[in-house]
């Protein structure tokens, strides 16, 4: 017979009653998922409880498999950004900005400073969208429902916005190789501003609703604490990485696009509450996060001049032989696109991998669970805010 | 990782237990001012209809009339959703004009969008060189049987409902 304990990962065998260690007593496998409504998706994870204490946890992908990678092997190069949207179908500006601009690296488009300027504002948008979102159900995974409708609400205005500019709220299809498809004329932009202002107070008072609650902060704090080694180790980004304190930012570190130019800070977890590296420190990255964005846009609504929109582009992509990785800071964390060309004789790409940062966070899953309770693993997983269309592609 | 509240004194304990409540009834008193003075944001959706932006992606309508044939659209489409046969004209038959001067030279026998497949992501409305193939504002074409999301854009009915889903 199997040692209950011999699970890789599993706390060690507490030493409580002589007479009771000779009993025989299994661990309870429960499966969370994929049709629960904590997990953020179709996440199923495997987990061996024993009674209330999860002893290990196994995630099992692959519920959302839509073989994107091989799929785009067969598709022109402009027919690949409706595929890149739904990676992460909640920041499909920050995936095919990432995919365009390995298009444009190898093609060696310039692109217009106005359009570069729209892709930032578009990208922090989606940001503040990407992080309500992971606000609004982590509050809903701990058992707080009003918050949820209070972040869809702003949230609901960006994809407002997104609509009018893009005609979708969702799978934009809105930043092009070269450029972005639509202009933003002054009434929108007028709009952003204006929703920026309403905004910032907003954020206050998802702060004096939530982060500040003592119940939310017995919740989260403490809980599910990964070191900054560990998070190295396993190749952890974004927030998780922010939060367990260690200050990586790309947009900072390696500036792309023209981030360079913008003033703001980089957030990192400083365990106001808890220890650094634990749940509350990961969300309060994200909101934090949420103030640098409106700081971002309103630069760029500073900066924007008008100008053109597109750039040079052929009218038939081919690109060079030779491949490419870019990486770029998504709202979850850095997403890597690894294109590699055949030749200028195909239209298509050879291969195509995408590095997702959900992936990562959703193998350190193991390594977080054990020695939790059931309710607090559901705190885990909402607070590493994993995407499965990412996940599993 | 163990869920442990320190509580080294009664005090301490009290002090987290009335934290907890204080912290509870100011974000309850955020909530409880929603009961006035906010605008509802929801919408009661089959009586009251969104008027949806200028640029909304919702199903495809080509206007048969203009379309010139080029398949262009078919190539770009990323899915293959778009079925398009042509035939040659008949020779000494008078050439068709296309709303905005260019000639037709092709008949059209066949354009139908499988709408079940179609991902909405306008490529083909941005290629189309008549601009006769755009996106309408109709989105309520639910149907029973897979077969019935192709729509043939050059059936005898297509004028019924053509009304319907042109953008105005």
């Amino acid at each position: 017979m199997m040692n209950k304990w011999d699970i890789p990962g599993s706390v060690e065998k507490p030493t409580v009653n002589k007479d009771t260690e000779t009993l025989r007593s299994d661990l309870l496998t429960l499966n969370m998922g994929p049709q629960h409504p904590a997990t953020h998706g179709v996440l199923r994870v495997e987990i061996k409880t024993d009674s209330e204490v999860v002893a290990a946890a196994i995630p099992h992908l692959g519920y959302l498999h839509r073989c994107m990678e091989k799929h785009c092997e067969n598709l022109d190069y402009r027919g690949i950004i409706p595929f890149v949207d739904r990676l992460d179908y909640l920041a499909s500006m920050s995936m095919e900005w990432t995919y365009v601009a390995a298009v444009e690296k190898m093609l060696g488009t310039e692109v217009p400073r106005r359009a570069e300027l729209l892709r930032i504002m578009t990208v922090e948008l989606q940001r503040i969208a990407s992080h309500l979102m992971a606000f609004g159900t982590y509050a809903l995974d701990l058992g707080a429902f009003t918050p949820f409708l209070y972040a869809f609400d702003e949230r609901e205005k960006i994809l407002r916005l997104f609509e009018e500019v893009s005609g979708a709220r969702l799978l934009y299809n809105y930043i092009w190789i070269g450029g972005v498809w639509n202009d933003w004329d002054d009434a929108q932009l007028t709009r952003v501003s204006e929703f920026l202002d309403a905004f910032e107070p907003e954020t206050r008072k998802y702060h004096t609703l939530v982060s500040t609650n003592k119940i939310f902060i017995e919740r989260t704090a403490n809980v599910g604490v990964v070191s900054v080694q560990d998070c190295l180790d396993y190749g952890a980004t974004g927030p998780v990485l922010r939060g367990s304190g260690f200050k990586w930012d790309l947009r900072k570190n390696q500036p792309y696009g023209l981030y360079s130019e913008f003033d703001f800070d980089v957030q990192v977890g400083d365990g106001e509450h808890g220890v650094v590296g634990d749940c509350w420190n990961r969300y309060i990255v994200r909101m934090r996060e949420v103030g640098e964005s409106i700081k971002i846009i309103r630069q760029v609504l500073e900066k924007l001049e008008p100008g053109s929109i597109m750039g040079k582009v052929p009218k038939i992509i081919k690109l060079p032989k030779g491949e490419v990785y870019m990486r770029q800071e998504c709202p979850r964390g850095e997403l890597g696109i690894h294109l590699i060309s055949e030749g200028t004789d195909s239209k298509e790409p050879y291969r195509l991998k995408v590095k997702s940062p959900c992936f990562t966070h959703t193998s350190m899953l193991p390594l977080m669970a054990p020695g939790q309770m059931v309710a607090d693993f559901v705190a885990t997983i909402g607070s590493i805010d994993i995407v499965l269309g990412e996940v599993d592609r | 990782m163990s869920y442990v509240v320190p509580h080294n004194s009664v005090k301490q304990y009290f002090g987290a237990l009335f934290d907890a409540v204080r912290t509870t009834v100011v974000g309850m008193w955020i909530t409880f001012r929603y009961v006035w003075g906010v605008k509802t944001v929801s919408i009661e959706y089959p009586e009251v209809r969104e008027v949806l932006p200028e640029r909304a992606r919702m199903r495809l309508f080509n206007d048969a009339q203009n379309c010139i044939s080029c398949t262009q659209c078919a190539m770009a489409c990323p899915v293959d959703c778009i079925y398009i046969a042509s035939e040659k004209m008949p020779e000494g038959s008078e050439v068709k004009k296309t709303s905005n001067g260019q000639s037709i030279r092709l008949h059209l026998t066949q354009f139908t969008i499988d709408t079940a497949l179609c991902c909405y992501c306008g490529l083909c409305t941005t290629v189309c060189p008549t601009e006769c193939l755009t996106h309408s504002h109709d989105y309520e074409f639910a149907q029973y049987t897979v077969d019935g999301m192709k729509y043939d854009y050059l059936a005898p009915d297509v004028r019924a409902w053509r009304d319907r889903i042109v953008k105005t």
